[in-house]
């Protein structure tokens, strides 16, 4: 086996335990957005540089509000242009730090997120995202920048993508982007949404010694033999900070291990493949997933952020009317976890995708499936979620249909059969 | 270029600042390279954002001294001029004008007045020193680049002040000056024959006016507390023992 697949030695008794000063132990009751600020601080975020924008805003608030008591910093910069430079900027200085936005800020931010995985620096984006596009349903919930999170900076580059699905997740899979960013010196994104953004529930906030935080990689060797982007069995160099007397160069630009720019086709190459690599060839520890009941099912949903959600429902009434249906939940939804889909593919007869949006994901299933099982996806224009009954028709739907292989089925729900079937007169 | 580069260095020295602390970032096109070789960390950032990455990387490790060494940064990026100026971000901006965007073939900047285009620049040019003093700039200063002594001596000063400092320095780009008799001839001494020393001049008085001699010295040099100052300040006031400050007093 190559030293890739064998995990990650050197890392081992890196992980460490969360600072108790970043952590506020409790069960509260509170939303998406305010858990994922709390998540952030118990991380070890020491700095945030954002621009409000609906429905992200809260998250912000609520680390600013904490931030001075962890010594912390919240700026509230002039637009998402700055912020995410100065969270670029942020890590390069040694601290772990985020960003929070929403559609039209993550469109803004898009330039420099490709600048930070140029530069492999380790950050968070929180996007809270909302109908789009432009400036859409700013106060309602979307899930439409899905691919634009994978592909929206230029040229050949690989991110992380998380989508919790409740606030609890919110708290949770925060720190787990800032452990994954820290380990793979990538931005990852969390990729939530208005619903999930806005969802109070109860949250548990575990002791600090409960929480597991994975410090920086930073470089110990001779200061003389340093090399910013020479990377270790995993793919990934080690780091350090600005100031430290390493003479860093650290470029935009293609470079060598070194960081020096250079304009040749063979570096091209070796650095580009090595940006992707990092992701592609560590994928499979990357990727979480939450799989039910998929060994036996016939018709597999596979959802994210709030549509998982609702699904749960949609699911059970199928259960309920005999149909042998799974779950396959992404969790992680970049990198792609295109080995399950097409393993299950084998089995299944069609795989069901609801998604706000008019096909994102579902193409990625259909790319994966290879043409062995039927792809139905319940497309939702936004400004609302799914509701159970949808999926469980687009189950019970699936269920009936026979095998074919002529690419993506749209089945509507019940407001589109409303309003472009039934005759739905909005004006009257 | 090369005078500039070497009044930074010896700005650096005489200021007595260890070079590992600074930190110069930049963007592009304006691309100090060089001042790798003197043992200074170099970030070539995005187009227009070196001031904001150059303030996450100050706010990210306040003992640094973060130089934003940038060509003329009033179009894309001219923001972030605007607010770092407001906050007094600790950060040391040094604008290189040669008037023209050179490493993409002489478009003509926002700060020019006199032109290389076919049909020459009709709008106003920005005056920068006046520009980054109305936005709250600690210190503001311009120098051609063949006031070295002079250059010198700013750039050793503003590096010890805490907050924003600006020094404009105009500098040759001479490829595409091509047909402006004057300059072609001796592009070397154009500036620095054309320019006349005027410390402490109101920089509402400085704008560069192609029928006038320009003026240059250092302008201002205020008081006034910087971001990080400010930032503590107001939250020890609120949050009292509870509050921890923040980088300590090198802000």
């Amino acid at each position: 086996m190559s030293p890739i697949i064998n995990g990650f030695p050197r890392l081992r008794g890196l992980k460490m335990k969360a600072d108790p000063r970043d952590v506020n132990t409790g069960v509260y009751y509170i939303d998406g957005d305010v858990a994922a600020g709390q998540g952030a601080l118990a991380a070890g975020c020491k700095f945030i540089g954002g621009y409000p924008i609906t429905p992200s805003t809260e998250a912000a608030e609520a680390f600013a509000r904490v931030a001075p008591l962890a010594g912390a910093m919240f700026i509230q910069m002039e637009d998402e242009l700055a912020s995410i430079a100065s969270v670029v900027g942020a890590s390069w200085a040694g601290v772990k730090s985020m960003t929070i936005t929403s559609g039209p800020g993550y469109s803004l931010m898009m330039e420099t997120i490709g600048f930070g995985a140029m530069l492999e620096t380790p950050f968070v984006l929180l996007n809270i995202q909302r109908g789009g596009p432009s400036t859409g349903v700013p106060t309602r919930t979307g899930q439409a920048d899905m691919m634009q999170s994978r592909w929206g900076s230029h040229g050949d580059y690989e991110i992380i993508a998380i989508s919790p699905d409740s606030p609890q997740e919110m708290f949770d899979y925060t720190i787990k982007a800032f452990n994954l960013a820290e380990r793979y010196r990538c931005p990852v994104m969390i990729m939530s949404d208005e619903c999930v953004g806005h969802m109070t529930e109860r949250v548990v906030i575990p002791p600090p010694d409960e929480i597991e935080v994975e410090p920086r990689r930073f470089y110990d060797g001779q200061i003389n033999e340093y090399l910013p982007f020479k990377p270790d069995e995993n793919l990934v160099p080690r780091m350090v900070k600005a100031g430290d007397g390493y003479k860093l160069y650290i470029t935009g630009l293609i470079h060598d291990e070194r960081g020096y720019p250079v304009k040749n086709e063979e570096y091209k190459s070796i650095y580009t493949k090595r940006l992707v690599d990092k992701i592609r060839l560590n994928k499979d520890k990357i990727i979480e997933i939450k799989e039910e009941e998929t060994d036996d099912a016939e018709i597999v949903v596979v959802s994210y952020g709030i549509s998982s959600r609702v699904a749960v429902r949609g699911i059970e009434k199928a259960r309920e009317k005999g149909i042998k249906v799974g779950s396959l939940r992404l969790v992680t939804v970049w990198p792609f976890p295109d080995k399950k889909i097409a393993e299950l593919s084998k089995t299944v007869k069609a795989f069901v995708i609801p998604e706000i949006n008019y096909g994102q994901i579902a193409f990625e299933v259909e790319r994966c499936s290879y043409g062995e099982a039927n792809i139905v996806l319940i497309p939702h224009g936004g400004a609302g979620v799914h509701t159970p009954d949808d999926i469980f028709h687009a189950i019970e739907y699936a269920a009936k249909e026979k095998k074919r292989i002529e690419g993506i089925i749209e089945y509507k729900t019940k407001l589109e059969k409303l309003i472009f079937e039934e005759g739905f007169k909005l004006y009257e | 270029m090369n005078p500039v580069i070497t009044a930074f260095d010896k700005g650096i020295e005489k200021s007595g600042i260890e070079p590992s602390r600074v930190c110069v970032a930049s963007d592009i096109p304006f691309e100090p390279e060089v001042v790798n070789y003197l043992g200074i960390d170099f970030f070539h950032t995005t187009r227009g954002r070196s001031i904001a990455f150059g303030t996450g990387l100050k706010l990210g490790n306040p003992a640094l001294k973060v130089v934003p060494f940038v060509g003329d940064l009033m179009t894309i990026g001219g923001n972030h001029f605007v607010h770092a100026g407001r906050r007094n971000m600790g950060l040391l901006v040094i604008c290189v004008n040669n008037f023209v965007y050179r490493k993409i073939g002489g478009q003509p900047t926002p700060s020019v007045s006199i032109t290389f285009s076919p049909y020459s620049t009709f709008e106003e040019p920005f005056n920068i020193p006046h520009l980054a003093n109305s936005c709250g700039a600690a210190y503001t200063a311009r120098w051609t680049a063949l006031h070295t002594d002079e250059l010198t001596n700013s750039i050793a000063e503003a590096l010890g002040k805490q907050g924003f400092s600006v020094i404009e320095i105009l500098s040759p780009g001479p490829n595409y000056y091509k047909g402006i008799k004057e300059i072609e001839s001796n592009v070397i001494n154009f500036y620095y024959e054309n320019s006349v020393i005027k410390n402490g001049e109101d920089p509402r008085n400085v704008g560069i006016n192609p029928e006038e001699k320009i003026v240059v010295g250092k302008f201002t040099d205020k008081k006034r507390p910087t971001f990080i100052d400010s930032y503590n300040t107001q939250l020890t006031k609120v949050l009292g023992d509870k509050f921890i400050p923040y980088g300590g007093k090198s802000g």
